[in-house]
């Protein structure tokens, strides 16, 4: 019983970070229907500007502020940078092809995803960067009960990852801007008529979705403890099968596709095996998709004619 | 609806891009740059000589410290021989497909006289015929698969020993030194990988050792749920990896989750500074230079200019000074270097020592006579020690 515990809580805290970085990418498809396959390399970034500010208040093992200040600072400024980048990137890249057929922002989104990456390798070095989570967060400060073990990072992660999610559908439900965004997912068009700003909206939604992005970057630095230019990439594929299993553009629906890929990965590694991990995730999320199309909390739309 | 099942196909399709993915490297294209190595030549002797590796992607870390290696050793080779070399860089992802597009490349430009790399012996395995249809030479400094010096690819030559014997090595070592009564082995889904794998788990069976076979992507960061599986009966898991990284991930999962077992790790998991597991065993096909004496100057030349390393630059080095040694032996003879003449000054090396510590003259087939792998032990300090035990072939 300990083992199946112990899975549980590994896939729970995986499945939370794919389904941080599942919001930000269903939200860019909720509102522009756009497939943005650069999400992932801004997750990556995220993960880089937690690296650099560690080293910059002196490294893992000689921190020179207190623990919580630079944890609250590597997040802030995580979801602060690579917000601005998501907004640059719609200003830049996506905005100028908004009303262009389909496939040509889908083409521009893996564009960037490259140069990201490649700018990353080039600015960094191919090198991996080690975070060291332990040399400042000791693995032993967790909670231990019987042989399962949850260590402080895990404890962060599930907690900030559950209040970011909360947090996020409290903003799209209950705000001024929340409303905007779900007009604007709607019918553009219309939401423009009624006069609501659709470039602000879409940049507002870019940052959001960005900010979470850099913030589950972050996490995956203190949880995984490396970066490197590559990491983006199958991040960025967890969360686009985690949103369209959830149903892409919902945001419940992209926390419960995380959820259930992390939990699904974790439970056939341990009960399984490893071998077959990707396997058996992947055909059971086919199976889902041929069951229900929409993805399990998506909705199917109707077709004006 | 349609909106819908339009979303479902692609996501199918990216999952299938995703199975793909999982034994290759990002599929961006391959890119062939040149550039020049640093010398004040006063001959005539002019030549360019390829380079290929993994300069990004993945394991772009190693491809990059055997980039700076081979530039290093053109630079000082030049210096000595008064030689003007100069490298055409060709990214190979660690991909087949994109090696083979780059040496098309490379065969195709007359200049280039003869290749260090490929890295992967997947790699050379798709490269052998066209380099040999071209009469190419070409060196690697980490291709160790034993089918590749049979004498199917006759222009291909190795600085370093093969999976043949660190394979059966390794295990014994483990076998009889470690005594495990239950081990777990992960490979990464690279051939390197699975093929050392296959050369141990026969050794481990037939000790009555109980095995679990586990593997993992490279991509793959997380190892929490892997780490849960590990038995108290499991003291050592077995990690072939190529990414240092990911197997000091792997270690600081185990002392999270309070597992005891000792990792063993091959090769790319020599990386002083990155993996750093108190007790872990890496076995290498290259040695740790900066223990070498002789080695001094080219240690600090290298830390420098470009940093920390670990044992994928070496070979490297030795590869493309074996290049360089048989261009510049052309020069001296009088004639003008070609791809024939060098290939046949590359079959004739005999070097009494080497930055590996060790002697480099080639078998008939490519191979290194009298190769050798090392085997290190992480101390307390994450210092990597010569053990007592050094494997040889």
């Amino acid at each position: 019983m300990a083992f199946f515990f112990q899975e549980l809580v590994n896939g729970i805290t995986t499945g939370a970070l794919y389904a941080l970085v599942a919001l930000g990418f269903s939200m860019v498809y909720g509102v522009l229907k756009l497939l943005n396959f650069a999400h992932g390399d801004l997750y990556m970034v995220g993960a880089y500007i937690g690296f650099f500010v560690i080293r910059w208040f002196g490294g893992a093992a000689h921190v020179d502020i207190p623990v919580p200040l630079l944890l609250v600072i590597m997040f802030v400024l995580a979801a602060g940078l690579v917000g601005g980048l998501g907004v640059a990137i719609e200003r830049f890249a996506y905005r100028p092809l908004r009303n262009a057929p389909r496939i040509a922002p889908l083409i521009t989104a893996i564009g960037i995803s490259f140069f990201l990456e490649n700018s990353a390798l080039l600015l960094f070095g191919a090198q991996y960067r080690i975070y060291n989570t332990s040399d400042f967060i000791s693995l032993s400060s967790g909670i231990q009960i019987g042989s399962v073990t949850i260590d402080s990072v895990q404890i962060m992660v599930l907690v900030l990852g559950l209040l970011l999610m909360v947090g996020l559908r409290q903003l799209v439900n209950r705000t001024r801007l929340g409303k905007q965004m779900r007009a604007v997912a709607v019918d553009r068009e219309a939401a423009e008529m009624l006069g609501i700003n659709v470039n602000f909206t879409i940049a507002a939604t870019f940052f959001i979705g960005s900010a979470l992005a850099g913030v589950a970057g972050v996490m995956a630095g203190l949880l995984f403890n490396q970066v490197t230019s590559t990491i983006g990439f199958i991040a960025g594929l967890k969360a686009f099968t985690a949103s369209v299993v959830g149903g892409i553009g919902s945001i419940p629906g992209a926390m419960l596709g995380g959820l259930l890929i992390g939990i699904a990965e974790s439970f056939i590694t341990g009960y399984v095996s490893s071998t077959y991990t990707n396997l058996l995730v992947f055909g059971l999320l086919i199976a889902v998709m041929l069951v229900r199309p929409t993805g399990l909390l998506g909705q199917a739309q109707l077709q004006k004619v | 609806m349609r909106k819908s099942v339009i979303i479902a196909v692609a996501a199918v399709g990216t999952l299938v891009v995703a199975g793909c993915s999982s034994s290759s490297s990002s599929s961006s294209s391959s890119s062939a740059s040149t550039s020049t190595s640093s010398s004040a030549a006063t001959t005539a002797c002019v030549a360019s000589t390829g380079m290929e590796g993994p300069l990004t992607g993945p394991v772009a870390s190693l491809g990059q410290e055997q980039l700076h290696f081979a530039e290093l050793a053109v630079s000082m080779d030049n210096a000595a021989n008064h030689t003007n070399i100069s490298i055409v860089q060709g990214d190979t992802q660690l991909t087949p497909s994109i090696a083979t597009t780059v040496t098309q490349q490379f065969t195709s430009n007359s200049k280039i006289l003869a290749v260090v790399g490929p890295a992967g012996s997947q790699e050379v395995e798709a490269v052998g015929p066209l380099m040999a249809r071209a009469g190419l030479a070409f060196i690697s400094g980490s291709a160790t698969a034993a089918a590749l010096t049979t004498g199917k690819y006759p222009t291909f030559f190795r600085v370093v020993s093969k999976d043949s014997v660190q394979g059966p090595e390794d295990a014994n070592f483990i076998v009889n030194t470690l005594k495990p009564k239950a081990l777990m082995i992960v490979d990464d889904q690279e051939a390197y990988s699975t093929g050392l794998v296959s050369a141990m788990t026969p050794i481990f069976t037939a000790a009555g050792i109980k095995v679990d076979h586990e593997s993992v992507s490279q991509k793959v960061t997380d190892f929490s749920s892997l780490v849960a599986k590990v038995t108290p009966e499991t003291s050592v898991v077995v990690l072939p990896w190529q990414i240092a990284a990911n197997a000091q991930q792997f270690g600081k999962d185990l002392a999270q989750e309070h597992k005891n077992a000792v990792i063993f790790g091959t090769d790319g998991l020599f990386s002083p500074g990155t993996f750093e597991i108190s007790g872990s065993y890496v076995s290498s096909f290259g040695p740790d230079i900066t223990g070498i004496a002789a080695d001094a100057s080219i240690v600090a030349a290298a830390k420098a200019k470009y940093g920390s390393f670990g044992t994928f630059g070496p070979p490297v080095f030795a590869a493309q000074h074996v290049v360089d040694e048989a261009i510049a032996s052309v020069c001296k003879a009088g004639q003008t270097p070609s791809r024939a003449n060098v290939l046949a000054a590359i079959k004739t090396t005999n070097e009494p020592t080497s930055i590996l510590g060790q002697a480099i003259q080639f078998d008939s087939n490519g191979d290194l006579v009298n190769g050798k792998f090392f085997l290190f032990k992480i101390n307390t300090a994450g210092s990597y020690l010569l053990n007592s035990t050094q494997l040889s072939s």
